[in-house]
């Protein structure tokens, strides 16, 4: 690094200058790879990658991907969106409650829940899906959409807990005597007075939840057998590369595919998804 | 109200840690009755080549891949601490992949990196190579910390940006007024003020990678020769998908103390850190 020009002075650095062209085009070139090659056709992939030739260009790649009978990325969306839709759902309705009532109480007993949970956030998944395996079998949800949700369910259920319950504390107590006057029991005061205030920690939860799911590869790979015929997004163009790694023209618009909704989501979204993302990963 | 969730988190998560620790001591093939062998397959995990040879790619991906993280998201975080439309432009750029599957991004990087790829084909136009990004035995290893490098830096970029808008600009200031340079700045006061983040950051980076598993199948799939094949990988396609089960939850038991301990580390300094902010 040199030393910095005088204040005031409005010229970047030149080693500011290399660092920031590095990186926008280490970060960009992948992404701009990605796009010309997936309207080109295999001959001009392999031949000169990273040029785009206007006169044969094509949609048809893209097209092919689209109504791909097999291994199709776009039909794959729809399952992974029911299944991002079910465990945050299922995440909410269980780590909410279960959040107030640790926030809330006095007893250790119940304090001591919240180190039970987090013990959940030392254990990988790559781990833990071995013998998971073998508890679905024994309770007959082995090979089941049902087992994959409850397995996803329970891996949101520590980080989701643990930031509902720092944020619930921020709520003061007088807030639950006037809806205990009012005669609300606890389970309606929850849903009516205290999760409404708690938005800002439920929007955190759900980025981080749905982003982790959406993009979760090793729990509906091993979970669900390739003969269920359910895919991911991640499933489904691992299936696809296996069989047609070599031709280009279906890798290019297939990953284009996958990629395509998240980074949509995120450059609307980005603040939102930074700041949620930042949050879970420093307090859970 | 705690039912549901102690229940479900119960026997998805606490059961199964319990039934791998009664497998990893039985020698079972996933059908047939498991016979009791004690710590055998404790012992196997020091003497299989294989897995030997995983956990030093472990350690290596991760030490390399966190330190890079952290020395690229602290030289970039530097350059893009201020707030202007530029800088948060170039942080949401390093940062996208983040957002993005590691299997996907795998195999984009297989599809520019590879014998074959965009920077091959290139490469051979000018009469080069082709290089062995995910064909040579080290290199491939080299290429898997890089492009788990280039998905996680953006990480922390934004882990030390937050960091470094909280040290006063005051202190800053007097420092220049007292005619130190940029350089001395960022070593003496910038960085010191920031360690907690930048210690946090790294066993956040490590207890990630120890674990990596999407972006080693995706890039390598275990290769050249098993080069690139770390624990997680060994678990799940040669032990598990093998029918060794019985080995498999012992390497997933030993996983996890790992991935525990690195967890207990992070706890015990965010601890620490947090009574030293509250007083």
């Amino acid at each position: 690094m040199t030393p910095n020009p005088r204040a005031g002075a409005r010229r970047p650095s030149p080693v500011r200058v290399a660092l920031l062209t590095l990186l926008f085009a280490v970060m960009t070139v992948p992404v701009y790879l990605l796009l010309v090659n997936s309207f080109k056709s295999q001959q001009d992939i392999q031949n000169s990658p990273f040029s785009l030739p206007f006169g044969r260009i094509s949609l048809d790649y893209l097209a092919a991907a689209v109504q791909s009978p097999q291994y199709n990325v776009l039909k794959s969306y729809g399952f992974t969106l029911v299944l991002v839709v079910a465990v945050d759902l299922l995440c909410i309705l269980f780590a909410g409650p279960a959040a107030y009532v640790i926030a809330r109480s006095l007893k250790r007993r119940t304090q001591f829940l919240l180190l039970f949970f987090l013990a959940g956030t030392f254990i990988p998944a790559s781990a833990l899906i071995v013998p998971l395996i073998y508890v679905l079998r024994a309770i007959g949800l082995d090979n089941t959409v049902a087992g994959l949700i409850l397995h996803d369910v329970a891996m949101t259920l520590p980080v989701s807990i643990f930031l509902f319950v720092g944020f619930i504390r921020t709520v003061p107590r007088d807030i639950d005597h006037a809806a205990a006057i009012d005669g609300a029991g606890r389970l309606r005061t929850y849903w009516q007075v205290i999760f409404p205030l708690t938005r800002p920690a439920v929007i955190t939860v759900l980025i981080l939840n749905s982003i982790g799911i959406w993009n979760d590869f090793i729990s509906p790979q091993i979970l669900l057998s390739p003969g269920s015929g359910t895919y991911t997004v991640t499933t489904a163009i691992y299936a696809g590369i296996s069989q047609y790694s070599t031709d280009m023209t279906k890798v290019f618009p297939n990953l284009l595919l996958a990629v395509a909704p998240v980074i949509i989501f995120f450059v609307y979204m980005q603040r939102h998804i930074i700041s949620g993302l930042t949050v879970g990963a420093l307090k859970g | 109200m705690l039912a549901p969730a102690v229940v479900v988190y119960t026997v998805m998560t606490i059961v199964p840690v319990v039934v791998a620790l009664y497998l990893s001591l039985t020698d079972w093939n996933g059908f047939s009755a498991a016979a009791f062998v004690g710590l055998d397959n404790y012992a196997r995990l020091f003497d299989d080549p294989d897995t030997t040879r995983a956990g030093v790619v472990t350690v290596i991906v991760a030490f390399f891949g966190s330190v890079g993280m952290l020395g690229l998201g602290l030289v970039y975080a530097l350059q893009l601490k201020e707030r202007n439309w530029a800088n948060s432009f170039f942080r949401t750029l390093a940062y996208y992949p983040h957002v993005i599957s590691s299997l996907i991004l795998g195999f984009l990087w297989s599809a520019i990196l590879g014998t074959n790829g965009a920077i091959n084909n290139t490469l051979a136009d000018l009469g080069i190579g082709p290089v062995g990004f995910l064909f040579d035995e080290n290199l491939a290893v080299i290429t898997l910390v890089g492009v788990i490098v280039w998905a996680g830096f953006g990480f922390n970029v934004v882990l030390f940006v937050a960091g470094l808008q909280t040290v006063p600009r005051e202190l800053v200031e007097a420092a220049q007024i007292d005619g130190a340079s940029r350089r001395q700045i960022n070593r003496r006061i910038v960085i010191p003020m920031i360690a907690p983040v930048v210690t946090v950051a790294m066993v956040l980076n490590l207890v990630g990678l120890i674990k990596v598993y999407d972006i080693v199948v995706s890039l390598t799939d275990g290769g050249p020769a098993g080069a690139t094949e770390t624990i997680a990988y060994v678990i799940l396609t040669k032990s598990f998908a093998g029918t060794d089960v019985g080995f498999a939850t012992a390497q997933a038991v030993a996983l996890m103390v790992a991935s525990a301990a690195l967890s207990v580390v992070v706890t015990a300094l965010r601890n620490r850190q947090d009574r030293a902010a509250t007083g």
